[in-house]
């Protein structure tokens, strides 16, 4: 590690100043991410402006037809919570399925949201449920949201507050863990809505992405069956040892339709 | 399993008494020894997998405030040392000319020549300020050509590496009557080939390496504390071989080491510079490697390349056995290098079968990789993997039982004892009692079930056995010295060494069996070259065959001088004293006295008879064992694979081992499913991957998989304890390094016989999920 400050604002307020008093601040929630890169001088940030003494900025609240997880929620709340089993089991089967428990006492889903790693679990929810992001500032759509491979529509110095994510009829979530890092080598979310169905993608891309192919066939007919091999070409996918593009666009294919067999039950 | 009968602390379940300081967080390991004042060292490690050093600019690294000392090849250079040698025991090629050695420095000098290679010797007052002052040494690189894979560096025009090794070969090697095995091939009805990938892993111990030098200025005297595994012999090679300061200069220690595996068998550059900054600085230096340049610098296992060849009758009779090897050396010999691919992976070819003739040859040859040395069986688990998998290859493409052929060729045991055709001597065992009784404990009868459930869920479940063949041993010699302290303790010192295996307990199980006395009243040390004259360390599953000899030997030497002062008390001849459970006794007599009773008459001349000292019980003696050992054990395994994505799932395990005498079965048990856990590894998922610039890929556990507990199966362990070897005091074996042994086969044929239905016969280690998956693909795209 590089030296660096560190800083413990109470309230959103104090964060800004923080932000703004800092030559090259940057955000730390629950620091799974940051803190590997910092231990190999992969970064240089002044100051760290810590989340977690922040007010208001942990806890889950249920609503009628949405579920509300604030940023510092870590994902061992959001496995064990019983609303979120019940009303969104996929949510919570992914929280309990990232990275060991260590890690899932620490994190938090604004960190993951916030980081966009293009193998992160989480992004695959926001996108699939169609959350939506709360910041400081403004609320964003999920589809407006990740933007690029560790890029988001977040300002610099915008805060993710909280994620609110719609109850789906039906959800399923698999992930095909990477070997060494249990990372998703590729993850697959669908979720159904009335007539509306969302199908996302993560670890196979450089960012997540939706699959409008197998959206509108699982609108038609919400069974694995829909789902049909090639259906995402594998020339834009993610070419690595771990696993070849072609590898990735197949099982994108195999997992859309055990999350669809998840989803019916 | 047999009845164990506790017997001079032989088969006793002693529990670990180490493991409440180890799991306490109580363990004393390299980073918690600190000196006063120590400073900190670290190593610059070459970015390059070959290049020349056209120069090194370490003025503003020196400037840094806190810098103490920067030493660069050109500086090694002028202090005089020598490299690094090898002890290969193979040294010189087929032809008799000698085999090819390369100088290893312990820092590069003038050229790089693998990835990680140290350059320079950075020591500061901290760790951070050592990194920041690597981040300013500026080294000018030019690049050389460079190769990775040792079938590529034997090619014509591929890089050559070093002069004196011409078309990068370091050694080549053979074994077996040529003759013999090419008229087997020619009298036989079928002859079947396969090429065959050992795929390149490393022990990723769970502590790294590290080292903490000192030096007095007063008396001359080092001391080195090294996580290390092998004290002694390291300590000559470093003093007398490459600083040339005489090794009664140099103390040598291992702090409880986490892990070792082969990976710290070996001398390091490491340690060596921290000696040198030691005594340049007359400060304390410790140096700490991080994961990342443990997967750089610990060397590497395995990484061969064969062609196996089977020769065998209509009948399934086998009649000859051929390999062909090519294994990496990497950029240097290591400690023990070029052996491994040679002799160290010829002895074991064939397994417990019976052949006509057998034919092994090998080259080793240099690549600009990190050096390889020996990894946990270090050739047996190669050559176990050469005769298992080549069975079951053969039985599909001659559509034969890959069980009743292991059934039909297994030497009997009224074939032993025996020379096999690689000439190891093999003295005793029961190779077909040890199979049929892997096959009865592997639940077949319940097996079409499991199939018909798995093929429910759309999965393939395949089995899979292999019946290995082990020689173990390493270092011959064992020393083992016990002084009875005045407070009532008694210090045994053994020259082998625990790297977490339980040492502390079988070796104070043995001494307290014998002796009568209480496990806690023994106080256990090793690792020390102030403790033992001599110590044959770790290696070869050797702790108990070797050291555990030892310590029976010193047991019985100390109760006849035991029988010669109770004798001296009861004014008997001593060879009418007699001794049990901690007792001497003269029979038809009330005479008794107990051990604690003689220990405590040691030491005053009064008690003692003319011809003893006092301190006449503290005895030392080293136990020399015969010709090694040949354990042997068979695997069955059970995997279940989804077709759809290739995922493997090792579903059911079955070892029946034959070790020997077994002493305790807990700490053996616990060695087989180690083992096990790093054949899984290396057979589904470990492999270490260097890409065509030479850059190391899988170079940390974000890209190296490592099994976890969830991929392990659950393990039934038997062993097989009716034929215990006289080629030492315990008729033990060696039971360390035969779970990896025996994984690797069991797990690629239990997954060839899962996917058999396809046509897919052989898959190259590790079978990751899109390497089965593709397999499945293409062979139905074939047809």
């Amino acid at each position: 590690m590089y030296d660096f400050g560190i800083k413990n604002p109470t309230s959103i307020d104090d964060v800004k100043a923080a932000l703004g008093d800092a030559e090259d601040g940057q955000f730390l929630a629950g620091g799974q991410t940051l803190i590997p890169v910092l231990k190999q001088r992969l970064a240089m940030p002044s100051d760290l402006i810590s989340l977690s003494r922040v007010d208001g900025l942990s806890g889950i609240t249920a609503g009628g037809d949405s579920i509300s997880i604030k940023a510092m929620t870590r994902h061992a709340e959001v496995a064990a919570n019983a609303d979120i089993k019940s009303a969104i089991p996929a949510l919570a089967k992914l929280a309990g399925g990232i990275g060991d428990p260590h890690v899932r006492n620490r994190g938090t889903i604004g960190g993951s949201v916030a980081n966009n790693d293009p193998a992160a679990d989480y992004p695959a929810a926001v996108l699939g449920l169609g959350a939506t992001v709360i910041t400081n500032e403004r609320e964003i759509d999920a589809d407006n949201f990740f933007t690029g491979m560790f890029d988001t529509a977040l300002n610099e110095g915008e805060l993710i507050t909280e994620i609110s994510f719609p109850i789906p009829e039906a959800v399923g979530y698999i992930k095909f863990p990477n070997p060494a890092t249990r990372y998703a080598l590729v993850g697959v979310m669908v979720a159904k809505f009335g007539n509306t169905v969302r199908v996302a993608v993560t670890g196979a891309g450089p960012c997540v992405f939706r699959v409008p192919e197998m959206e509108q066939a699982l609108t038609a007919s919400f069974s694995p069956d829909s789902i049909k091999d090639g259906l995402v070409p594998a020339d834009d996918l993610n070419n690595d040892i771990h696993a070849s593009r072609e590898y990735r666009a197949h099982l994108i294919g195999v997992l859309a339709r055990r999350a669809v067999a998840e989803a019916n039950g | 399993m047999a009845t164990y009968v506790a017997r001079n602390g032989i088969g006793e379940n002693q529990r670990r008494v180490e493991d409440v300081r180890f799991l306490t967080g109580h363990g004393k390991y390299i980073d918690d020894v600190n000196i006063e004042n120590q400073a900190y060292a670290m190593v610059l490690r070459s970015p390059e997998a070959h290049a020349d050093i056209k120069s090194i600019d370490v003025s503003e690294a020196a400037a840094l405030d806190g810098v103490l000392l920067i030493v660069t090849g050109d500086d090694w250079k002028s202090t005089g040392y020598d490299p690094i040698p090898t002890k290969s025991a193979v040294r010189t090629f087929i032809d008799g000319s000698d085999m090819k050695v390369p100088p290893h420095h312990a820092l590069a000098i003038d050229r790089v020549r693998y990835v990680g290679q140290p350059v320079a010797l950075v020591v500061a007052e901290t760790q951070d300020i050592c990194r920041d002052a690597m981040e300013l040494i500026e080294v000018d690189y030019e690049s050389l050509p460079s190769v990775t894979h040792q079938s590529e560096a034997i090619k014509e025009g591929a890089p050559q590496i070093w002069d004196i090794a011409p078309g990068n070969v370091c050694l080549d090697f053979e074994l077996g009557d040529e003759e013999v095995q090419k008229k087997a091939f020619a009298d036989a009805d079928h002859v079947i080939t396969l090429n065959m990938v050992n795929n390149r892993v490393t022990a990723t111990p769970m502590e790294p390496r590290g080292a903490v030098a000192d030096f007095d200025p007063e008396t001359g005297k080092f001391t080195l504390w090294n996580s290390s595994q092998n004290i002694h012999a390291n300590r000559d090679t470093i003093a007398d071989v490459v600083l040339k300061i005489g090794k009664e200069n140099l103390h040598h220690i291992a702090p409880d080491v986490g892990g070792g595996f082969g990976g710290k068998n070996g001398v390091y550059p490491e340690p060596i510079l921290i000696l040198h900054a030691a005594k340049e600085l007359k400060r304390a230096v410790k140096w700490i490697n991080d994961r990342s340049e443990s997967f750089l610098s610990d060397t590497h296992g395995r990484d061969q390349v064969s062609k196996v060849q089977i020769a065998l009758d209509n009948d399934g009779t086998f009649r000859g056995l051929r390999t062909e090897s090519v294994g990496n050396l990497g950029a240097f010999c290591g400690t023990v290098g070029s052996f491994t691919p040679t002799g160290g992976s010829s002895r074991t070819q064939g397994g417990p079968f019976k052949f006509d003739g057998i034919y092994y040859t090998a080259i080793a040859p240099f690549t600009n990789t990190c050096p390889l040395d020996p990894y946990r069986g270090a050739g047996r688990p190669e050559g176990s993997y050469h005769i298992d998998r080549i069975i079951d290859y053969a039985a599909a493409q001659l559509g034969m039982d890959p069980i009743e052929l292991r059934r039909k060729n297994l030497i009997p045991p009224e074939a032993l004892p025996m020379k096999s055709p690689m000439g190891l001597d093999i003295d005793c065992g029961n190779f077909p009692e040890v199979f049929e009784e892997t096959i009865r404990i592997s639940d077949r009868e319940g097996y079409a079930k499991r199939v018909e459930a798995s093929e429910a869920k759309g999965m393939k479940r395949g089995f899979g056995v292999c019946m290995y063949l082990e020689c173990t041993g390493g270092g011959p010699k064992e020393e083992a010295k016990v002084t009875f302290l005045d407070n009532g303790k008694v210090e045994l010192s053994v020259g082998t060494a625990s790297t977490g295996m339980g040492h502390e307990t079988v070796h104070a199980q043995l001494l307290a069996g014998h002796l009568g006395l209480a496990m806690e009243d023994i106080v256990f040390r090793q690792s020390d070259t102030d403790a033992t004259e001599i110590g044959g360390g770790h290696g070869g599953s050797r702790g108990l065959e070797v050291g555990g000899s030892a310590v029976t030997q010193t047991s019985r030497q100390i109760i006849e001088v035991g029988k010669k002062i109770a004798a001296h008390r009861f004014d008997v001849d001593a060879d009418k004293v007699e001794f049990e459970d901690g007792r001497f006794h003269v029979p038809g007599t009330n005479h008794t006295m107990t051990i604690r009773d003689a220990i405590d008459s040691q030491n005053d001349p009064d008690n003692l008879p003319d011809d003893l000292e006092p301190g006449c019980m503290n005895i030392s003696s080293v136990f020399e064992r015969g010709i090694i050992s040949i354990p042997n054990g068979g695997h069955a395994c059970e995997v279940e694979v989804d077709p759809e994505t290739g995922t493997i799932k090792v579903d059911g395990y079955w070892v029946v081992d034959d070790f020997g005498t077994i002493v305790n079965e807990m700490l053996a048990s616990g060695q087989v499913m180690g083992g096990i856990a790093q054949g899984l590894g290396q057979a589904l998922m470990e492999d270490i991957y260097y890409d065509e610039s030479g850059q190391l890929v899988t170079g940390s556990l974000m890209d190296y998989a490592l099994p976890r507990a969830d991929d392990m199966p659950r393990m039934v362990i038997a062993y097989y304890e009716d034929a215990p070897t006289e080629k030492n005091l315990l008729g033990v074996k060696g039971a360390g390094e035969a779970g990896c042994v025996g994984a690797p086969p069991a797990i690629v044929n239990a997954v060839c016989d899962a996917l058999k239905e396809y046509g897919v016969h052989h898959i190259d280690m590790p079978l990751t999920p899109e390497k089965v998956w593709k397999a499945i693909r293409d062979a139905k795209a074939t047809g």
